[in-house]
């Protein structure tokens, strides 16, 4: 009988605790601001139920930004992240919520519902699977603004954001290709997406323009971020005689790894941090600079000016950036390289102007013709030279 | 303690059984909670403001709350699916590749007949993953009925294979360009009605009228005698003419089908198309919300509650507190321990 | 395909292969002492996180694969309090553990996700020295590479050879026979839980440190399951365990070859023979009614108090 009180008693106590805990009054955490991009985030929003305290001036605008990824990967969630941030070190009163590794679509919607909940009243949803909760959602939030990245659709509060990858794919295809000895490159791809397809149809144009014979390999791994079947996939190609790799995959770093460990080269994409990954065989690489364009989109949320636009930018305005040289790269290649992104930024050379041949032997891009920006994305053929199939 | 006299009433006996079960389990989810405060302030963060966040997200709003009850629907309906055979003493671990099969024919149906109106297309896709749920532990059941094969062995063997069928189609027949992991969005026929503009679906109704069927069948029909009996002693029910065989596979079928609705839930309630690798252990966690409860309906829907606000109020740490959204499965897993461990301070003393 | 591709079918699927390979043998001895370790993913996941960590910390990877190993062992240890002391189900148990194990793994990863480690160093196959760069990368290993065969035989021989393995097999055979004849079977299923998750441990270090070089939520995509299917494959050997491994690694590997050679045959459908492939051993088996499974596998042993 004493133990049992005891027990009760116990229970009480531990219970009231929580409680008082849960019902006194809480600080309201300062929200951190990040440094360094290199280092991990440590973003607080203020509890729902608190009032900010009133030596603190409210933040003009809160952002929720969701990836489908860690954003320490030194690849695509990392890139996004340090355009999100870039928004807070240009915009100083804007506050930043953050949600990382939200790969599926409904916790997309949980997250996202969350941070609206938070206050969130502009939301970046950066993977290519939040697009569709995110159009959902804007649809039951009008007041709330969702921009996505690497999407197609559009609504009256609803528009996406990208950058231009195909002629940055180009430019690296003309150094890669430039690079190879065997002639043989290795792509690995995450899925047979209908932009993941371009951008390995792009690599194989920009390198047959310096070097007709050459050809891709694809390796698929089936997920974003799997990093045993990326090294699978990277020494599978370089046993069939691959010298350059390259991969549309959430983070380069494990393909840039394993090629460095056997000696070939490799040519980053998604974010320019991968570079460190392969010291002796980088040839270069290109990511997402989307930092100044986020802050001019947050900075129309916040006058008010926003309106959906169908975002679109590549090199020339500072969208995406190329790669420093590695120490391998011979100076006449690395001139050359510069001239053609030179031309592409001046539009003298367009990506996939016709005529444009699949592996089949059928003409996809007629002459004279350009492929639209819409068929790129469901593109479901290889160009010829692409070894792999495309489904 | 008490016994029953006629100072001491029946409904008064009972009252104080519920009073220490209660005592009992509000114990060690404390425990819990102390376990895994401790975790927190290790990493510097705060417990008591994390605590607070889980539990006025899960509860303190409607919205909220509907979550609870949205993570509580798959595991309310995979408990089930181990709850049934487990009576057999029919170890049915294999609910994960069983809710995988009834995902993928559920799928099926909705990507094929896309034209048929929805009163008709849900049952069908009803039917369809209830199919590929039971045939996908018939043969783990048949296999143990001749003798052959544990059945643990077998359906954790099937679990590893299903998602590799359900990846075969996805990135097969029913993959396009616009599409990475996951097919197209089912069209609104075949997706299961929400209510009041929560995520909350019809599959909670179903569940629940399930469970209510369950306890009703175990406790006053014919069947559920002859289960108790297998269950208890397989060699005298068989000498006693119940054909020990055939409830062996039939239960099993009828466990699988139900895991089946759980897939196609997911698929036509939650999800709303077939993602590749979709379950993160929900299956596993049916089971171990079954074992924990002995197979008991109301064991079931209380510890489901438990797990569903724990969960939900993890995706609300994920951004207050900076934690990884799968930082919760400490707290989740402290929690199973717990109850796992049975501290024999908090043991039932029996009388 | 060149010989170069078939050499690096080889190649890859001894790579991939280890860190299996490691793991079942741990879990050969679990089994063999009558556990069931269902939370073997979760333990892996511990241990690679844990590996990485210190390997990125302290910038030495061995010091990371022990810490790996550790890890596993004293993961394995919540387990064994479960299941031995507190007289739980196992398979409960495990579950359990697996899901403590991803929430664990990824606090304990999260400060590292995307570091960059050095990696475990690859030395050549002895005598290979003269070939072009492009088949010696094939086969430059690393340490643990090297140690996985003679782990197999380190383990064969604990197992059938010392008086502490034939303890376990008898207590893995029957509990309280084993109890009457003077042995200590809740010592024995400690001591095997601690020893299998240290060499767990060590096929979790391999993924993580020596092979895929980073650390991300859930890296070990399954291969705790894939272990528990292979002691079945191998009869609960570890000798049979090394074909075993060899096997489900090289049909990914030989998976990605013929992908690359455009023959269009499913990776998916592929990488579920192996599963097939044990299904119907095992069905082979059970008709002759020769079960090679230790007897009390997965029975909860309540000591004679």
């Amino acid at each position: 009988m004493n133990n049992k009180l005891l027990y009760i008693f116990a229970a009480i106590v531990v219970s009231a605790t929580l409680l008082l805990s849960a019902c006194g009054p809480a600080e309201t955490p300062a929200p951190e601001e990040t440094a360094a991009p290199t280092a991990p985030p440590a973003t607080e929003a203020p509890p729902p139920t608190e009032a900010p305290t009133p030596t603190e001036t409210p933040p003009c605008l809160i952002i929720g930004a969701l990836y489908g990824g860690p954003i320490t990967d030194a690849g695509y969630n990392q890139a996004m992240h340090e355009s999100v941030m870039a928004i807070k070190q240009n915009i100083d009163c804007v506050q930043i919520i953050e949600a990382e590794n939200v790969p599926d679509e409904a916790g997309a919607t949980t997250t996202m519902e969350n941070m609206i909940q938070q206050g969130a009243k502009m939301i970046i949803a950066t993977a290519f699977n939040h697009q569709y909760p995110a159009l959902a959602l804007s649809q039951s939030h009008p007041d709330v603004i969702f921009e996505h990245a690497g999407g197609w659709e559009m609504g009256p509060n609803f528009a996406n954001f990208y950058g231009k990858p195909p002629e940055a794919w180009y430019l690296m295809g003309v150094a890669a290709g430039k690079m190879t000895q065997t002639n043989k490159m290795g792509f690995v791809a995450a899925f047979p997406l209908g932009w993941t397809l371009t951008f390995v149809n792009a690599f194989e144009l920009g390198a047959q323009s310096v070097n007709p014979a050459v050809e891709t390999y694809v390796a698929f791994t089936f997920a974003w971020g799997d990093s045993a079947k990326e090294a699978d996939a990277t020494n599978s190609l370089i046993n069939q005689g691959c010298d350059v790799i390259t991969m549309h995959v959430d983070s380069p770093t494990t393909v840039i790894g394993t090629a460095e460990s056997r000696g070939a080269y490799s040519i980053g994409f998604q974010s320019l941090a991968a570079q460190q990954f392969a010291p002796e065989y980088w040839i270069s690489g290109t990511g997402f600079t989307l930092g100044g364009k986020l802050t001019w989109l947050a900075s129309t949320v916040l006058d008010g000016s926003w309106t959906p636009i169908f975002l679109r930018c590549g090199m020339a305005d500072g969208c995406m950036a190329m790669a420093p040289y590695g120490p391998k790269v011979p100076q006449e290649v690395q001139d050359y390289v510069n001239q053609v992104k030179a031309d592409l930024e001046a539009g003298k050379i367009v990506v996939f102007t016709g005529p444009v041949v699949d592996q089949d032997g059928t003409v996809r891009v007629a002459e004279g013709e350009v492929l639209s920006d819409d068929a790129m994305s469901a593109v479901d053929w290889f160009v010829q030279g692409v070894i792999g199939s495309p489904k | 303690m008490s016994e029953t006299t006629a100072a001491h009433p029946r409904s008064l006996v009972l009252r104080q059984k519920i009073l220490n079960a209660a005592i009992r389990y509000a114990m060690m989810v404390l425990l819990a909670l102390l376990l895994f405060g401790i975790i927190l302030l290790i990493s510097g963060k705060n417990p008591f403001q994390s605590y607070k966040d889980i539990f006025t997200h899960a509860l303190g709003s409607a919205y909220g709350f509907s979550e609870v009850l949205v993570a509580m629907t798959p595991m309310l309906i995979t408990a089930l699916a181990v709850a049934l055979p487990s009576r057999l003493i029919l170890i049915n671990v294999g609910v994960e590749g069983q809710l995988y099969m009834g995902a993928c024919f559920a799928t099926w149906g909705a990507l094929t007949f896309q034209h048929l109106p929805a009163w008709a297309l849900l049952p069908l896709m009803v039917l369809l993953g209830m199919i590929g749920g039971s045939l996908w532990a018939f043969i783990p059941g048949y296999l143990r009925s001749l003798g052959i094969v544990n059945e643990t062995i077998t359906t954790l063997l099937l679990n590893s294979v299903a998602p590799k069928i359900v990846s075969f189609f996805v990135f097969g027949f029913w993959h396009s360009p616009m599409d990475t992991d996951k097919t197209a969005y089912f069209v609104p026929a075949a997706r299961l009605p929400t209510f009041f503009g929560t995520r909350v679906d019809l599959s909670l109704v179903i569940v629940l009228v399930l469970l209510v069927v369950f306890w009703f069948v175990m406790k006053y029909t014919r069947w559920g005698l002859e289960i108790r009996a297998i269950g208890g002693n397989p060699q005298a029910a068989r000498r006693n003419g119940i054909p020990v065989n055939a409830y062996l596979v039939i239960i099993m079928c009828i466990g699988g089908a139900i895991a089946g609705l759980a897939g196609m839930a997911q698929v036509s309630g939650y999800y709303g198309l077939l993602l590749a690798n979709f379950s993160r252990g929900t299956g596993y966690m049916g089971f171990l919300i079954s074992w924990l409860s002995f197979g008991d309906p109301i064991g079931i829907l209380l510890v489901s509650f438990v797990v569903a606000v724990i969960v939900t109020g993890g995706n609300l740490l994920q951004l207050t507190q900076g934690l990884p959204f799968a930082v919760i499965n400490i707290l989740l897993a402290i929690t199973l321990f717990v109850v796992l461990a049975r501290p024999t301070f908090l043991k039932e003393k029996k009388s | 395909m060149t010989l170069l591709s078939i050499l690096g079918v080889i190649s890859s699927a001894i790579f991939s292969g280890t860190s299996l390979l490691y793991t079942t043998l741990g879990e050969v001895i679990h089994e063999r002492s009558g556990i069931v370790n269902l939370g073997l993913e979760g333990v892996l996941l511990v241990s690679a996180s844990t590996g990485f960590a210190v390997t990125s910390l302290t910038g030495n990877p061995y010091l990371g694969v022990l810490a790996a190993a550790l890890a596993g062992g004293l993961t394995n240890m919540v387990l064994g309090y479960l299941v031995v002391t507190r007289n739980g189900n196992q398979l409960a148990s495990g579950l359990a553990l697996m899901f403590f194990g991803f929430g664990l793994s990824a606090l304990i990863g999260k400060p590292y996700v995307g570091a960059k480690i050095n990696g475990l160093p690859r030395i050549l196959l002895p005598g290979l020295s003269d070939l072009p760069r492009v088949y010696t990368s094939l086969f430059k290993f690393d340490i643990l590479i090297y140690m996985a065969i003679p782990a197999a035989f380190l383990v064969w021989w604990l197992l059938f050879r010392t008086r502490w393995g034939l303890s376990l097999r008898a207590v893995g055979e029957n509990a309280d026979t084993a109890f009457a004849s003077g042995r200590n079977p809740r010592l024995i299923r400690y001591q095997a839980l601690f020893v299998g998750g240290l060499l767990a441990g060590l096929g979790a270090a391999h993924l993580s440190i020596a092979y895929a070089m980073n650390w991300t939520e859930y890296m070990t995509a399954g291969r705790g399951f894939i272990a528990v299917a292979l002691v079945i494959f191998s009869k609960w050997h570890p000798l049979r365990a090394i074909v075993g491994a060899l096997l489900f690694s090289a049909a990914v590997a030989f998976q990605l070859l013929l992908q690359s050679s455009g023959v269009h045959v499913s990776p998916f459908l592929l990488d579920t023979i192996p599963y097939f492939l044990t299904l119907i051993v095992l069905i082979a088996w059970g008709g002759t009614r020769k079960h090679a499974a230790p007897a009390s596998l997965g029975r909860v042993y309540h000591g004679t108090e």
